[in-house]
């Protein structure tokens, strides 16, 4: 069994957040998202993080998950952060410049850089902190790959296989946990067989993936098969004609929220223009 | 003499987390050397999470695992070792095999035991022959072999380790009654003929009243009985306690009872009845009744 709560996993509650319709999370994430990358300076972030850090208490998802979820990213923000901050060029230096291998590489560091680098991290903090919390832990997958069909539905039109497609993606979804709990199944039985998984060299370790990765792959072709069976012992035929047991609808706080996301983004962007001139200040 | 004990041992899935289940609570047991014993239970009473505390597969979060004298969890990075002693079947075993012929899945445990190629091929050539197979089988591939079969040398995976400790989980499931009777059979033929001590988990009333010495019954994370199967089998409070049944037989006993019938209370097998049944039909023949 595994119950790890990580990046990505619906937290169960009842929020307004989650009531939103799919499609209006899928039309904010986007805008959400032009208007993080639009966003040229310190000031026009403001709005964006209050915006995000509103949502987050509406949701009621803790912020202890959220956090939880970022604290597996830090290694590749913090990365990225300083590369910025040690490899790009400015007017101010922040220290002298350190010869690390003489002739060969000096560190420096400017404030432009430094400043770059925040922006940088904060982009990806919001961006990771909207779309986890708009995708994931207030939409179960079913209600995102619903949003999606309806959405993507007039594709159709240009015979795009939309319904066929959104069925793939949820039955892939679906069988996510049952693969990770087939696999720590199968990875205990090797292991009371004595498999080692932890020692030895890289081939020696890639060798001791066969006896799970061989069993894995025949129960999920046998899986594959009975529910293809059973998918057409219940009558499915693919998306001509079918119905669906919950239909979408627009709600009036649908529209407000699509509204709200607007004014966000029209407001980043006037920020934008209107601090022009000081576009790198802190 | 005890081979397992385990003093106040608690366990958690999901700890700290929204999802979080106790699935042990303060258990303490012992388990008999060279006795077949039974754990039973409902669904999520905690049987599955405790055998997997025998090998070292869980970690308690506090209390301690002590087989065959030695302390679980002392020195971490060792705990493999004890998977040599205490051999585990785990549910749907079939589901496991990987290797391209059957020889060469049932000798990875022995080869994973370090074992020279000789003595594995002997383990091989006996644990088939315990598993009521055929030798000519060790050519063929795994997935070319019927449920049945594919159970079976699953379970002679784990026997050619030659465990101190056979822990099996639900051996029997999903068997039709004549492939039930063959590997139970086969298990217990395995522990009179090697001296092991086997742990069976099981649903089934009647196979553990059939094939095992002892009995332990769990309910919501607790051990709540331990003892030899008269007791157990003839409690049916408890066992219903337990959202467990009594054995059918055993109904039918009691429904004889109850008509006026004089048996004693001891009587859990189909094989236990019709003898003394017999017995009293007998005696009813001679004129005593």
């Amino acid at each position: 069994m595994n119950f790890d709560v990580g990046l990505g996993q619906y937290y169960e509650a009842k929020s307004p957040i989650h009531t939103l319709d799919p499609r209006v999370k899928l039309f904010f994430v986007i805008v959400f998202m032009v208007a993080t990358f639009v966003a040229k300076n310190v000031v026009a972030f403001i709005p964006l993080l209050v915006f995000i850090l509103l949502c987050v208490i509406m949701s009621r998802v803790p912020a202890r998950v959220i956090l939880k979820g970022l604290k597996s990213l830090t290694f590749i923000i913090l990365f990225t952060a300083a590369l910025n901050v040690f490899f790009s060029k400015g007017e101010t230096l922040l220290f002298n410049p350190i010869e690390i291998i003489p002739g060969f590489w000096t560190l420096t560091a400017y404030r432009e850089g430094l400043i770059n680098a925040g922006i940088l991290a904060g982009r990806i903090i919001i961006l990771l902190v909207g779309t986890t919390l708009f995708f994931s832990y207030t939409t179960t997958p079913i209600e995102l790959t619903d949003g999606i069909e309806t959405a993507l539905a007039p594709l159709k039109k240009i015979k795009v296989p939309v319904h066929e497609f959104a069925m793939m993606m949820t039955i892939a979804l679906r069988f996510i946990p049952t693969l990770t709990e087939e696999t720590s199944k199968i990875m205990n039985a090797q292991k009371s067989r004595g498999a080692d998984y932890s020692s030895g060299g890289l081939i020696k370790r890639a060798k001791a993936l066969v006896p799970i990765v061989i069993p894995l792959f025949v129960s999920s072709f046998r899986r594959a098969d009975e529910l293809a069976t059973a998918m057409e012992c219940r009558g499915y035929r693919g998306g001509v004609g079918r119905t669906r047991m919950k239909v979408l609808k627009m709600k009036a706080w649908d529209y407000v929220f699509m509204l709200l996301s607007l004014c966000l983004l029209a407001g980043v962007i006037l920020l934008n223009i209107y601090l022009n001139g000081v576009v790198y200040t802190l | 003499m005890a081979i397992i004990e385990l003093n106040n041992v608690c366990f958690k899935y999901g700890k700290k987390t929204p999802y979080e289940i106790n699935a042990l609570d303060n258990v303490s047991l012992t388990i008999e050397e060279n006795v077949i014993t039974g754990l039973i239970g409902h669904t999520g009473s905690g049987k599955s999470t405790l055998v997997q505390m025998l090998n070292g597969l869980l970690k308690p979060d506090s209390g301690s695992v002590i087989v065959d004298g030695q302390r679980l969890w002392e020195k971490p990075k060792k705990i493999g070792n004890i998977r040599f002693k205490v051999g585990m079947v785990m549910q749907y075993p079939e589901y496991q095999l990987f290797a391209e012929t059957v020889r060469e899945d049932i000798a990875y445990g022995p080869k994973n035991m370090g074992l020279s190629p000789e003595e594995i091929e002997k383990r091989v050539a006996r644990s088939v022959e315990f598993c009521g197979l055929d030798q000519s089988i060790l050519d063929k591939s795994p997935f070319d072999l019927s449920g049945g079969q594919k159970r079976r040398v699953a379970l002679a995976g784990v026997m050619a380790m030659e465990p101190k400790i056979l822990i099996l989980d639900e051996p029997a499931a999903g068997l039709d009654p004549k492939g039930r009777r063959e590997i139970l059979g086969g298990i217990k033929k395995f522990k009179e003929e090697s001296g092991t001590s086997v742990i069976v988990v099981s649903h089934s009333m009647e196979d553990m009243a059939m094939y095992c010495d002892r009995v332990i019954v769990m309910s919501h994370s607790h051990v709540i009985a331990n003892g030899s199967c008269e007791e157990i089998f003839s409690n049916r409070e408890l066992l219903n306690n337990a959202g467990l049944d009594v054995p059918e037989i055993t109904n039918i006993v009691n429904s004889l009872k109850n008509i006026g019938t004089q048996l004693p209370d001891n009587i859990y097998t189909v094989d236990g009845a019709f003898n003394f049944l017999l017995q009293l039909y007998k005696q009813g023949k001679g004129g005593t009744q």
